[in-house]
């Protein structure tokens, strides 16, 4: 079981740090100092962290940031890296259009007004 | 929906993917290879200098041609390749999803084999996202496939294999490379790659780091600093650079999307988050395979050898070899890719701090820190002798698997023996005949032919040179030293192309007397240094 | 640790937060919230559409719906501090057939008798309102008062505040059985051996919750149903309204962010035999049905980029709707669970009166129809 009152009592309160303002992940505009705040207000994973600031959410899925992003809450929480959690990943592996993800059925013709020739 | 029905899938049509696809069609298998790509060879294409290895690991071939061959030898088994394909899903009971055009097809197979290699990674400076800081890998993109010169004045962020080799690319595409800087204490990659950037005047800053890329719009410029132990600038060390573009060179990240949306077991190792998986890519999920780099950041000789190991698992895995066939050719794979984790380098290696060869001979600490050993350093090693007829001179002075040089050598002059990453040794008392051979067999580009005329009171040295345009013969210019300095008036005597030189043309130059054990880059006397 | 609370509660998801915010609120001293992952607001809280409906509610469920709407929401950003994201912008459930606006009548009757402002509208109203529709639709049930939200933040938002109210949570916590003594149910079992006692037992696991019940005598139908859900990349305002369609082909809304969340299903998804604990993924029919859906109703939307799919688990019961309060013959124990997938709207509302029922105050609506006794009427 993980006590998180006792982790946050650990780690105390939020230190500013001079570079907070560095961007971590690009695609959502999130910052380092956003993230280690998080951290202090009782983030505590990956998975809470994207989902509270939304860092590694959007184009490339955290392909850039997501390892940063593990390190800096690793590093805030004071626990080695592997103790963290990894972004789940899910399909589309790569951005999908809407309509392309919609031809899928093998033996439809494209749909009317598309520009598929 | 319609789904089609394939016998072995094979993701990413780079070297680990091909070698599997290759190995597991010659047992009789009928493999698919998707790719996103519009070319396969994933990053073989882009590896336009020689590889490392011995013969059975295509060493001394340079990396776009062991891709065509791989493509050759998969297109005569068979196998068939799907390029600009790209693979958004795989799901349960092994089905994937394919984005065709603006299509997206569902197959299933009774193995699927992911090889869809690494990503790379960034760091965060201070101007990380201004357009012009790019990735090592990128940049190599631009040049090497795309004919597109990534910039004009570059930084090299990363000292391992992939910064010293693109560093080198990019002063052959014609940048300039202003620094190459890591924040390690001692550089990454490999000492003979290392050699081959500091001898063309490029700075190594090791202990420092990128503190801010300048610009508003784009990179106009850098500054670094050296960092401490505990990685914290050391105020008052900062270097400006002017600069347009910033390569990033920091490691790669398996790109295990696919598997773990499958939901196969991971693990957290140094070789990256990666699959659990057996020596064979046999991942928690019967069928599921992972090989190359996904499995593990290596070299691309070793995925092509873990491809085949994978290929001919899945034909045992589908029953068309037996089990016996397969542990033989397993022995045999394991021992060739046994040979190239061996040495400094060698994964069991990572992060340790070496200090003497195996032969102990103490490591040249400037070739760790700035790239290029002493002039009396390289005195201690086998691969140099004095003599005053012409001779090699091997600049090979770490354990690493590769002995090309032995081989091309037919006068016995060079010896590595049986052990693939023991020093070379230049042959006290053989004949050498001048014919370059051993030059242009070195990947790492290492190897001179000295010779002296007392008489004369000059001497020559025949180096490795692949810049273009070449220098012409009577051409005036400086003999560098091994950290790019001139330091002495040099005349081009000899400029040797040949096919059998693939590439690398010799150009001997003549130095004064006295030079010849120094000198190890020409330039002309009108380019800027 | 210490192993004694006031209040125990099993779950971390939005109710289980919600409850804790509101008891340590009323006063509460000491609270314990035991969550099974690694993560808050792992399971269905985080893995929704982000609905915040009344409109095509049963009739049991509306008025917690309506409260939720009317007391909650309009207010929930100022009280957490953080952006929920709240938009109350209506939702239009659309038709394209007259069968579809039969059922959709059917349907805005049934709510407007029990004093829901939703109301049929025509093809041109729907355009009117909102011009991104497909031409096909020709007419939608719209209820002005519905909106969405963004559950991520919603459910964090009440962690987040409980935890600086002093309630303790623990991660990698799961709930092996619950014990009774002398009578009430008073401990929890952990499945490292730990036993933690408390004078009340709040059970708000999602579909775990049953077999939690089980170790003390209770027994909800229910079954678990994974759904899945697409986001979008960024794109350029569109529109405020949340969507849904007579058909159930897909349903969503643009978030504040830009994306698009669509919930949509291709079918095999409700049969799929998957451990939840391990793998969470769709059908690999689910996207190119989702995609088809979804253009089907916006049709501009074709170009939109997929940049991420997910799937969430629905507790679903033998009746579709959840199991609120007291069961009579377990005292001690509270149960909120069952919550059919559409619990994200209503979870301010039910964790406060979670909350009263803890504190056996009057609770803002009677919940008696959700009460854990129906089940045993039914069958009876």
């Amino acid at each position: 079981m993980f006590d998180i009152q006792e982790k946050l009592k650990e780690i105390g309160p939020y230190v500013p740090e001079s570079d907070d303002d560095l961007l971590v992940c690009r695609c959502e505009e999130v910052t380092k100092g956003e993230i280690r705040r998080a951290v202090h207000e009782g983030i505590t994973t990956i998975e809470e962290m994207r989902r509270f600031l939304r860092c590694g959410m959007g184009l490339c899925q955290g392909q850039t940031c997501g390892m940063l992003t593990r390190r800096l809450v690793a590093r805030e929480l004071r626990v080695p890296q592997s103790e963290m959690d990894v972004a789940t990943s899910r399909a589309p592996m790569r951005p999908v259009a809407m309509e392309t993800g919609g031809r899928d059925l093998g033996v439809e013709k494209p749909a009317a007004g598309g520009d598929a020739e | 929906m319609k789904i089609e029905r394939k016998e072995f899938i094979v993701v990413g049509a780079g070297p680990a993917g091909l070698s599997a696809a290759i190995e597991a069609a010659r047992s009789g298998v009928s493999v698919t290879v998707f790719d996103e790509n519009a070319r396969p060879g994933g990053q073989l294409f882009k590896q336009i200098h020689k590889f490392f290895g011995s013969k059975e690991h295509m060493a001394k071939i340079r990396g776009f041609r062991i891709g065509e061959e791989l493509l050759r030898e998969a297109e005569e088994k068979g196998v068939e390749v799907v390029l600009n394909a790209t693979v958004i899903g795989l799901y349960r009971e092994k089905e994937i999803q394919v984005q065709i055009g603006t299509e997206v097809h569902h197959y299933k197979a009774d193995a699927i084999l992911i090889a869809t290699g690494a990503s790379e990674n960034m760091v965060n400076f201070r101007g990380w996202t201004l357009p012009g800081v790019i990735g090592a890998g990128a940049a190599q993109t631009m040049m090497n496939l795309y004919h597109v010169k990534p910039g004009n004045r570059i930084l090299m962020l990363g000292s391992g294999n992939v910064g010293l080799v693109v560093s080198y690319q990019l002063m052959q595409a014609g940048c300039e490379v202003v620094a190459l800087v890591d924040a390690a204490p001692r550089i990454g990659g490999y000492g003979v790659h290392a050699s081959k950037v500091a001898r063309c005047g490029v700075p190594f800053y090791l202990s420092h780091t990128i503190k801010e890329a300048e610009g508003t719009d784009c990179v106009r410029g850098v500054t670094i600093a050296q960092i401490d132990a505990k990685y914290q600038f050391i105020p008052g060390t900062e270097k400006h650079f002017d600069v347009d573009t910033i390569c990033v060179a920091v490691g790669l990240s398996p790109m295990t999307q696919l598997l773990k949306m499958d939901g196969v077991e991971m693990a957290d190792t140094r070789g990256g988050y990666i699959p659990a998986c057996d020596e064979t890519g046999a991942t928690s999920i019967p069928g599921i395979f992972a090989a190359g780099d996904v499995a593990g950041i290596e070299e691309a000789s070793s995925a092509m050898i873990e491809g085949r190991m994978s290929g001919e698992a899945v034909a045992a895995y589908l029953g068309y070899a037996s089990a016996d066939e397969k542990a033989l050719r397993e022995k045999e794979l394991e021992e060739s890719l046994g040979a190239l984790r061996q040495g400094m380098f060698a994964p069991k290696n990572r992060g340790k701090k070496l200090e003497k060869t195996d032969e102990g001979i103490e490591l040249s600490e400037m070739l760790l820190e700035k790239g290029y050993i002493g002039d009396d350093e390289i005195k201690r090693f086998p691969g140099y002798r004095a003599e005053i007829k012409v001779h090699p001179v091997l600049e090979c002075t770490q354990n690493i698997p590769c002995n090309p040089c032995q081989t091309a050598c037919r006068k016995d002059c060079i010896s590595i023996g049986d052990n693939i990453t023991s020093l070379p040794i230049s042959v006290k008392d053989s004949t050498c005949i001048d014919c370059g051979m051993c030059v242009a067999s070195c990947s790492g580009q290492a190897i001179f032919l000295v010779s002296e005329n007392p008489e004369k009171g000059t001497g020559e040295v025949t180096i490795p040179y692949e810049f273009l345009p070449l220098p012409e013969v009577g051409e005036k210019g400086y003999g560098l030293s091994r950290s790019g300095q001139r330091i002495c008036d040099a005349t081009v005597r000899r400029v040797r192309t040949s096919k059998a030189y693939d590439g690398t043309a010799l150009v001997t130059i003549e130095v004064p007397i006295g030079y010849t054990d120094r000198a190890r880059f020409y330039r002309k006397a009108d380019e800027a240094q | 640790m210490k192993k004694t609370a006031d209040v125990i509660i099993i779950g971390g998801g939005i109710v289980g937060c919600a409850s804790a915010y509101y008891l340590a609120k009323a006063g509460v001293k000491d609270i314990i919230v035991l969550e099974a992952s690694r993560s808050i607001g792992h399971g269905g809280s985080s893995r929704n559409g982000g609905g915040v409906r009344q409109s095509g509610r049963d009739v049991r469920e509306l008025p917690i719906a309506m409260c939720a709407v009317q007391k909650f929401w309009p207010s929930l950003s100022d009280e957490l501090g953080v952006d929920t994201e709240y938009t109350r912008q209506g939702n239009i459930r659309m038709g394209k057939t007259e069968a579809h606006l039969r059922k959709l009548d059917t349907l805005t009757t049934n709510c407007r008798n029990m004093g829901l402002d939703v109301r049929m509208i025509d093809r041109k109203e729907v355009h009117a309102i909102n011009p991104y529709l497909s031409d096909q639709v020709i007419g939608a049930s719209f209820c002005p008062t519905d909106g969405h939200a963004n559950p991520l933040t919603t459910t964090l938002g009440y962690y987040i505040r409980a935890l600086e109210k002093g309630v303790r949570f623990y991660t990698n916590a799961r709930v092996m059985a619950l014990e009774k003594v002398r009578g009430q149910v008073r401990k929890v079992r952990m499945e490292d051996g730990a036993v933690l006692e408390a004078d009340t037992i709040l059970l708000a696991a999602g579909y775990a919750s049953r077999k939690i019940m089980n170790t003390v005598g209770l027994e909800v139908p229910m079954h678990d149903e994974i759904d899945c859900c697409l986001v979008t990349e960024m794109e350029p305002k569109m529109f405020p309204q949340m969507l849904g369609c007579a058909d159930a082909d897909f349903y969503g809304h643009q978030t504040r962010h830009g994306s698009f969340v669509f919930g949509a299903v291709a079918g095999p998804e409700m049969l799929m035999d998957e451990d939840t604990d391990k793998v969470n993924f769709a059908h690999a029919a689910t996207l190119g049905a989702s995609c088809r859906a979804i253009e089907g109703y916006v049709p501009l939307l074709k170009n939109a980029k997929i940049v991420r799919s997910w799937t969430g688990w629905c507790d679903c019961t033998s009746d579709g709707v959840c199991v609120l309060g007291r069961p009579e013959e377990t005292p001690g124990l509270v149960l909120a669970c069952g919550f059919n997938g559409h619990g994200f709207g209503t979870a301010p509302a039910v964790g406060y009166m979670m909350a009263q029922t803890i504190l056996g105050e009057q609770t803002l609506v009677d919940l008696s129809p959700l009460r854990y006794e129906r089940f045993q009427e039914m069958i009876g």
